[in-house]
């Protein structure tokens, strides 16, 4: 069961489409597996429609409904098939998000006992910073505050970072006033897709090593 | 940061895009209580053309949506050669899609403006797969196919309720919206936009936009 969305703002500014690359596949990969946050954007689209009716409107240029009409019965343009791009194994079970189709993911390097991340690089937007985490049972990330906002969605597994659980579906904003230690639950590893807007400030000088070689 | 400050009286007119005044700050929410009965028009319009195919009632809804979709793509920031060529383009896979559409779950102004949005985001993504998010709101509407409880509310009721709602936000909060949602302004353009640090315009928005998802679920039976 889900327990934790995405902020309203977020999924306002996703319905709209104003978010940037990194949240906005992050929210993507939330609303996959969130039928109650699919329902928020659909109110939130209604309100679009709605806006769509009061625009004072824009002439077309001479003969567009003509040449619309004219491609209705045109043969249906068979799509090439979708470029998937290849993934890294996830714990048997556990699916990639759809919205992470079109991506690249690097294989899993190491960053620690127990941790492992990967960069996802996304082909239109290339300094979008969303990586994937992902973290032993049992194993705990070094304490950190962040310089601006850091997305999660939990993709498997589950942690507890003082402040409450995680599980797989949910979904997680943490600035700079959350200073927090995940610790993975023991039952499994958890894997997480994050999305960085600033950097991660590290506690430990180990763990600020270890980050600067990541480009956290 | 101080989440009590009114927002400036007077606004810049020009939102960022080629220099040229493509905003109306002006409150955008249609206030006649007249005008159901011709949104039932356009979904009954949208019906015939997804059960009979009807060409009339598709060159009805494009007279009636294609201009004020045009004026839509190019004061968001579409140059109008993209704004016209993305309202036909919309118009087309209207057509084609025309059997998911789903009166008990959107009208077609709604659906419209998600079919256009899904375009341009797959143009400026350089996706050359203009099914593809089509797909996805297919995907996701078989998901969906069972929490079908609008269904209990008419579509004019509903309609009629979500635009209460958004009458109901202060008018700070609806400027705040529009320019997060209908002007598809990022929160650090809407800070800079508005001169107001970034913290303070987060907190405002989170507080308008769960105040509108509080409003529409009102709105919900």
């Amino acid at each position: 069961m889900i327990r934790h969305h995405p902020d309203d703002s977020l999924l306002l500014a996703h319905a709209g489409s104003s978010l940037d690359t990194g949240p906005a596949l992050l929210v993507e990969s939330h609303l996959e597996g969130c039928a109650r946050c699919r329902q928020v954007v659909r109110g939130f689209e209604r309100v679009g429609g709605q806006l769509l009716e009061v625009e004072s409107g824009q002439p077309l240029g001479q003969g567009a409904l003509e040449a619309v009409l004219a491609r209705l019965d045109a043969p249906v343009r068979v799509p090439p098939p979708p470029v998937v791009r290849p993934k890294p194994p996830l714990p048997a079970g556990y699916n990639w998000p759809r919205a992470l189709r079109h991506c690249r993911v690097s294989r899993w390097r190491a960053m620690g006992p127990g941790m492992r991340w990967s960069r996802v690089s996304v082909p239109h937007d290339p300094l979008a910073n969303v990586l994937l985490l992902r973290i032993g049972a049992g194993k705990c990330l070094p304490r950190h505050t962040h310089t601006g906002t850091e997305l999660t969605q939990v993709l498997c597994g589950s942690f507890d970072d003082g402040r409450a659980v995680f599980g797989p579906g949910d979904f997680d904003e943490a600035d700079a006033d959350v200073l927090h230690q995940p610790v993975v639950q023991a039952q499994g590893e958890c894997v997480c897709l994050a999305a960085v807007d600033g950097r991660l400030v590290f506690d430990s000088w180990i763990a600020r090593l270890a980050s600067s070689v990541v480009g956290l | 940061m101080d989440a009590a400050d009114p927002l400036p009286d007077n606004m810049p007119p020009d939102l960022p895009g080629a220099g040229r005044s493509r905003s109306h700050l002006r409150l955008v929410v249609p206030t006649s209580p007249s005008d159901g009965a011709e949104r039932d028009q356009l979904d009954d319009w949208m019906v015939a053309v997804a059960t009979c195919h009807d060409r009339e009632a598709f060159a009805s809804l494009f007279r009636h949506f294609a201009p004020r979709l045009k004026a839509w793509l190019w004061r968001t920031g579409s140059a109008s050669e993209e704004a016209e060529e993305l309202t036909q383009d919309a118009f087309v896979l209207l057509w084609r899609k025309a059997a998911q559409f789903n009166p008990e779950r959107a009208n077609v102004g709604a659906w419209l403006f998600t079919i256009a949005r899904n375009l341009r985001i797959d143009r400026r993504r350089a996706i050359h797969d203009t099914w593809t998010t089509l797909d996805d709101m297919e995907f996701q509407g078989v998901a969906d196919s069972g929490d079908g409880q609008e269904a209990e509310l008419s579509r004019r009721q509903y309609d009629e309720r979500v635009r209460a709602a958004m009458l109901r936000l202060t008018p700070d909060q609806r400027t705040l919206v529009q320019l997060s949602f209908y002007e598809e302004m990022s929160h650090s353009r809407i800070a800079a936009h508005l001169k107001m640090p970034l913290g303070t315009v987060k907190t405002r928005l989170r507080s308008a936009a769960s105040c509108l998802r509080n409003l529409l679920e009102e709105c919900r039976p």
